[in-house]
């Protein structure tokens, strides 16, 4: 194999990384935005359980549970576990979940009891608070926060590759087991990497950064 | 006689062990102007979100127009529609334009078309001379400018009574003024407003009653000339002098 085929070889793998990466984000985001709400604004027994949730999945390393959701639930009950993408999207989501409900917290928190108190007196039901007032104001808060958690998860969608996702991780591990050649598909791999996380993530803080400046957030 | 627009009835309000507002009886009549003022921390503000129902009085009742809104199963979302609220630290979206702002509760409250909000914000914006500034964001304007579209945003809902909490003493002396301006033009509209200030000169304009505050209770209350010549009580006479010491300094 030529360097090129090589490279090549491991660059069929990026769409595998991103998709699980983007997927997973927007899973976590599905979770971590209204646990985040919950944690801010629900009663006592609710936020105990968002607690729970973040303490588990922030502490057990997402290889664990990985492992867990493919060979026990895969190899015995639930058909989706069997598929290893699924798994490691799914996962992946579940831990973002988690990263993701501590970072909007963060952001609930800077953002204060004022703004909700200001929409209420027009007559904005909670809801409504939350959705016109909270969230759009949460979101550009935690915009550099989320670029760190989207670099994250594009890192760790290469977990995937030990239970046998064929992203970009596991075809660099191919072409070394084939060729031989013990540093290229390694160095490629982590120039790949690089290439994928740092100019979004960089972007993400540098936009929100800005946009918290100009809003005075 | 005019109608009685928002009232209070044996009022309090309590805080752990804090007595923030201890049994007050208030209310504010059609086109009436009533300046509520007193020491900090004697229960003013506590009293407003009352009577606006920001927060739930512990005991006692709130009436708009003769509607008691401490009952459950009232529907405090329109009831606060009905009274705007005009805040001390001024707390503007942060994430919305001065038009933003004021439109927000006039497509989601009162639910107009963009356009037919856009045109009464536009209206309010005007009122409060804060038209040309309508595409900027609070981050960008002065704090007298913030607080004039704070009462845009209040006035554009076309409330039926106005309750302002210290309006101006959060703005640098400089920017007072401006403020000032706007409600005094508001006054001679007629407009319903209940004010908390300490600003005199402007009180002793506009009020048609003024309520000295102290320790969550009414101690004196009486028209403004009532205050400028003879308060009855020490702490109410006490409260003049110092106060009208300062005015006299700035
Ligand atoms: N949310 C609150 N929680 C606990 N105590 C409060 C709260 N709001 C006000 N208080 C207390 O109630 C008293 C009256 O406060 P406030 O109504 O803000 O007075 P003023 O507006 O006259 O300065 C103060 O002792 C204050 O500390
Ligand atoms: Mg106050």
């Amino acid at each position: 194999m030529s360097p090129l085929e090589k490279l090549t070889f491991i660059l069929m793998g990026v769409p595998t990384t991103l998709a699980i990466s983007i997927l997973s984000f927007f899973l976590g985001l599905a979770i971590g935005l209204p646990l985040a709400f919950i944690r801010a604004y629900g009663s006592k027994p609710f936020q105990i359980l968002v607690d729970a949730y973040e303490k588990v999945f922030r502490s057990v390393p997402e290889i664990v549970i990985m492992l867990f959701f493919y060979f026990g639930f895969g190899s015995h009950l639930r058909e989706p576990f069997k598929n290893a993408f699924f798994t490691a999207t799914f996962v992946l989501g579940l831990r973002s979940g988690a990263n993701q409900s501590q970072i909007f917290r963060g952001a609930i928190r800077g953002i204060g009891e004022e703004q909700m108190v200001a929409a209420r007196s027009l007559g904005l039901s909670r809801l409504q608070a939350i959705v016109y007032v909270m969230i759009p104001q949460t979101f550009i808060a935690a915009t550099p926060g989320l670029g760190s958690e989207y670099a994250l998860l594009v890192k760790d969608s290469s977990y995937a590759f030990i239970i046998g996702v064929l992203e970009m991780m596991k075809r660099a591990d191919v072409v070394r087991k084939v060729t031989l050649d013990t540093v290229f598909p390694y160095f490629a791999a982590a120039f790949l990497y690089i290439l994928l996380t740092f100019p979004l993530s960089t972007y993400l803080d540098m936009w929100g950064t800005r946009k918290k400046k100009q809003l005075g957030l | 006689m005019a109608e009685i627009v928002l009232e209070c009835r044996n009022l309090w309000k309590i805080y752990g062990k804090v007595v923030a507002v201890r049994d007050v009886s208030l209310g504010i009549k059609e086109g009436e102007i009533k300046v509520l003022f007193g020491p900090s921390g004697s229960g003013k503000s506590t009293l407003a979100r009352c009577l606006a129902m920001l927060t739930k009085p512990t005991k006692g009742d709130v009436f708009l127009r003769g509607e008691c809104l401490t009952r459950p199963g009232v529907d405090l979302n329109k009831a606060r529609a009905r009274i705007g609220f005009v805040f001390q630290h001024i707390w503007l979206f942060n994430h919305l334009t001065a038009l933003g702002n004021v439109m927000l509760g006039l497509r989601r409250v009162l639910k107009m078309s963009k356009e037919e909000a856009e045109k009464r914000a536009r209206r309010a914006l005007r009122e409060v001379r804060m038209e040309e500034w309508a595409d900027h964001y609070p981050a960008q304007l002065s704090g007298g400018q913030q607080q004039r579209v704070g009462i845009a945003r209040a006035l554009a809902m076309d409330p039926e009574i106005i309750i302002l909490d210290e309006p101006t003493s959060s703005l640098d002396p400089e920017l007072t003024g401006e403020v000032i301006d706007i409600l005094r033009e508001l006054a001679k509209k007629g407009t319903t407003m209940l004010i908390i200030s300490h600003e005199m000169l402007f009180n002793r304009e506009v009020a048609d009653e003024m309520i000295f505050f102290d320790e969550g209770r009414i101690v004196e209350r009486g028209p403004p000339d009532h205050f400028f010549t003879m308060p009855k009580t020490d702490r109410a006479r006490r409260f003049m002098e110092r106060l009208i010491k300062q005015t006299a300094r700035d």
